[in-house]
């Protein structure tokens, strides 16, 4: 009989307004405390539900730390694989899917940035 | 040169305050008088208070000589000259949005400020926006301050703004007295570009200073002005940048200011409706 993997993943959830205690996600050093969360659960292989409930407001700066830097540490079929977001408004889901777009840009490609200054200076 | 007038949101009146910046910066234990006259935009009172508090660091006595009377009432109004030890005046209007001197470790105080100044004490008398206008503004005007918080590597962040209901614009403003664009990517990337460049280079999509992934904060802020048909400025010591409908403009100032002030001007007649931003599946953002 064949296994059938559902998309609705179990694991720890992670509630983003009681790890920061803020309905306000925007300060880089809020973020960093759910990156470490997040990372504690992935060193013990553990999946993640980042939840979003009741968050009002939401910065790059934020979503960067939190989950941005994950793709320094971690490929990109592992966070497919071990995180979710949930509760996430639609404003909340684009700016994320840009953090992480840009963060699997950045981490591939490290010497990118030092060339576009290059460029400006050629 | 001590006689500040007509200071607007232009290359002209930066360069004024730089200039007057320049003349007293070397001075110790000295007084250094002031004249604001004729005009005074409120939300350059950030900028203002940043060169007067590098003069008090140098122990120098601030003296306002003389203060036009209209310009004395707003700054009185938006707590300003509070902070020369004068005594505040209630703003019945309501357009004022309050002169504040916070350090990068006060986030959260900066949460209240704006709640305060932008959300709930304007829900009455702001014009009615559409639907996701005023969390656009708060979210853009966040991008900066966080900006400021770690980037500049600066002790104090300056911020003011000033409502102006029938022009239906908000004028607000960030400033900080750190180390600016063009020292940061010399520090990053060991490579000296000219301030404006520096500006010009860090408001491009994906583009940071960090060791880690960044660099979307004023590329958000520049579409959503492009969007709103605002304005954004930003004066990053000798380099100025402008970005509005009529695109982008750089130039030098001769001389440089003691940091980064950038200026947002917002249209609150805007009737694009921000929380149609599309749709994501939440399954496919990693």
């Amino acid at each position: 009989m064949k296994m059938i993997y559902f998309e609705t993943m179990e694991g720890t959830t992670i509630n983003i307004v009681n790890t920061i205690g803020d309905l306000f996600g925007v300060e880089a050093e809020d973020g960093q405390k759910v990156y470490e969360l997040v990372r504690k659960a992935f060193e013990n292989d553990h999946k993640v539900i980042l939840s979003f409930v009741n968050i009002e407001m939401l910065t790059t700066a934020f979503l960067n730390t939190a989950i941005g830097q994950l793709y320094k540490d971690y490929s990109e079929s592992y966070i497919k694989e071990h995180l979710q977001v949930t509760d996430m408004s639609d404003s909340g889901k684009v700016a994320l899917k840009r953090v992480v777009d840009t963060a699997k840009l950045f981490y591939s490609d490290p010497d990118a940035l030092e060339r576009s200054i290059n460029d400006l200076l050629d | 040169m001590n006689r500040l007038f007509s200071v607007n949101n232009t290359f002209t009146s930066y360069q004024n305050l730089i200039s007057f910046y320049n003349s007293h910066k070397d001075k110790e234990f000295d007084e250094i008088r002031l004249e604001l006259d004729v005009f005074f935009a409120a939300n350059m009172s950030a900028a203002l208070g940043a060169i007067l508090d590098k003069f008090s660091e140098n122990l120098n006595d601030v003296i306002f000589d003389y203060i036009h009377s209209q310009i004395e009432q707003i700054l009185l109004k938006n707590d300003f000259l509070t902070y020369y030890g004068r005594e505040r005046i209630e703003d019945t209007n309501r357009t004022t949005i309050k002169y504040q001197r916070l350090k990068p470790t006060d986030g959260k105080y900066f949460k209240r400020y704006v709640i305060e100044e932008l959300i709930d004490g304007h829900s009455y008398d702001l014009p009615p926006m559409s639907s996701g206008v005023k969390e656009k503004i708060v979210e853009a005007i966040y991008e900066i301050f966080v900006n400021a918080q770690f980037h500049s590597n600066t002790e104090d962040i300056y911020t003011c703004g000033q409502f102006f209901p029938n022009k239906n614009k908000i004028e607000f403003t960030i400033v900080d007295t750190g180390v600016g664009f063009k020292q940061k990517i010399l520090e990053r990337f060991g490579k000296h570009l000219a301030a404006d460049r520096a500006i010009e280079w860090a408001v491009q999509d994906k583009n940071t200073t960090k060791q880690v992934t960044g660099g979307l904060g004023l590329a958000v802020l520049r579409e959503f002005i492009n969007m709103n048909k605002g304005r954004m400025q930003i004066i990053s010591r000798d380099g100025f940048y402008q970005y509005d409908n009529d695109g982008v403009m750089t130039k030098m100032f001769n001389g440089e200011f003691p940091g980064t002030i950038v200026n947002l001007q917002f249209c609150t007649d805007d009737s694009n409706n921000y929380s149609l931003t599309g749709e994501i599946d939440e399954n496919d953002i990693f």
